[in-house]
């Protein structure tokens, strides 16, 4: 039987998206697809120790990569805007550094700093120059009636807006950072 | 050697070093992984993602470049370009094995 969660994870908390996917497999649920923006489907299953990774490549030859993946014992199993998806048993990853994608520090601290400058950078810019001015334009412009409506409508999409940019830059920033010499 | 590698390269990481050192051969991401566990004793392992993203990277920087396909696997090899990276980096390494024990670099 499957079943549809819906979990929100910004494109600064992939580390996180993969320690709850490796809980639920322990836990019987192995995913098997992902729809946007946040439903994941899982199938039960025999609970199972699988490590879960995720890869960001902005202009991945997915095939290659996907061969080399399958070499080194992950299973590839889907992608969604430039991420790459893979897993692979616990049992199979015994040996030292086999159960993460990236062997070093350079490499890790390379993944946030690539999120950063082709995601999170041109979506701050497109805050800050378009939405921002036009918010303001439709906010104080006449609305008539609904204007009240509007206003409200507006004032909490910003606020999520402006909560998500300060928590991904915040946090890629620290794990960039965290990773590099 | 033009500046921009030098900054990138010089020194290199050791993940770096040993993918750049096997392509002395022509040798796919995979063979490269196995070649450096048996040279290294285990010592280090080089994740499928951290090979990737280096191999693509030194191919677009010129390092390697692409010599074959076989079953679906990209073979690479070095080239002049990276030859001189890796002549730079194993002086560098040579020096610094050198200075450890006690011994100077001649002039």
């Amino acid at each position: 039987m499957s079943k549809l969660y819906a979990r929100i994870f910004t494109i600064a908390d992939y580390e996180e998206e993969e320690d709850w996917l490796r809980q639920q497999n322990q836990n019987g649920l192995k995913i098997v697809k992902f729809t946007a923006p946040c439903f994941y489907t899982f199938e039960e299953c025999e609970p199972q120790d699988v490590i879960y990774r995720l890869d960001y490549r902005e202009d991945a030859d997915t095939d290659e990569y996907r061969r080399m993946a399958s070499d080194f014992g992950w299973e590839y199993f889907g992608q969604f805007l430039g991420w790459l998806y893979f897993r692979k048993p616990a049992a199979d990853a015994d040996v030292n550094g086999e159960d993460e994608l990236f062997s070093d520090n350079a490499s890790r601290a390379e993944m946030a700093e690539s999120i950063l400058r082709t995601r999170f950078v041109p979506v701050a810019l497109i805050f800050f120059v378009c939405v921002l001015p036009n918010l303001y334009n439709a906010v104080s412009g006449r609305m008539g009636l609904l204007s009240g409506f509007f206003g409200a409508f507006f004032g909490i999409m910003l606020g999520i807006y402006i909560y998500l940019i300060i928590h991904c830059g915040r946090k890629l920033k620290e794990i960039r950072d965290r990773y590099r010499n | 050697m033009n500046e921009r590698i030098r900054r990138i390269y010089v020194p290199m990481t050791e993940s770096g070093f040993y993918i750049l050192f096997c392509l002395q051969e022509p040798q796919h991401g995979y063979g490269i992984g196995l070649r450096v566990k048996k040279l290294t004793g285990g010592e280090v392992t080089i994740g499928a993602g951290t090979m990737y993203g280096t191999l693509s990277k030194m191919e677009k920087d010129g390092l390697i470049r692409f010599f074959a396909e076989e079953d679906k696997r990209r073979l690479y090899l070095i080239t002049d370009a990276g030859r001189e990276v890796l002549e730079a980096e194993l002086k560098r390494i040579e020096r610094l094995y050198k200075n450890s024990r006690g011994e100077c670099t001649d002039e």
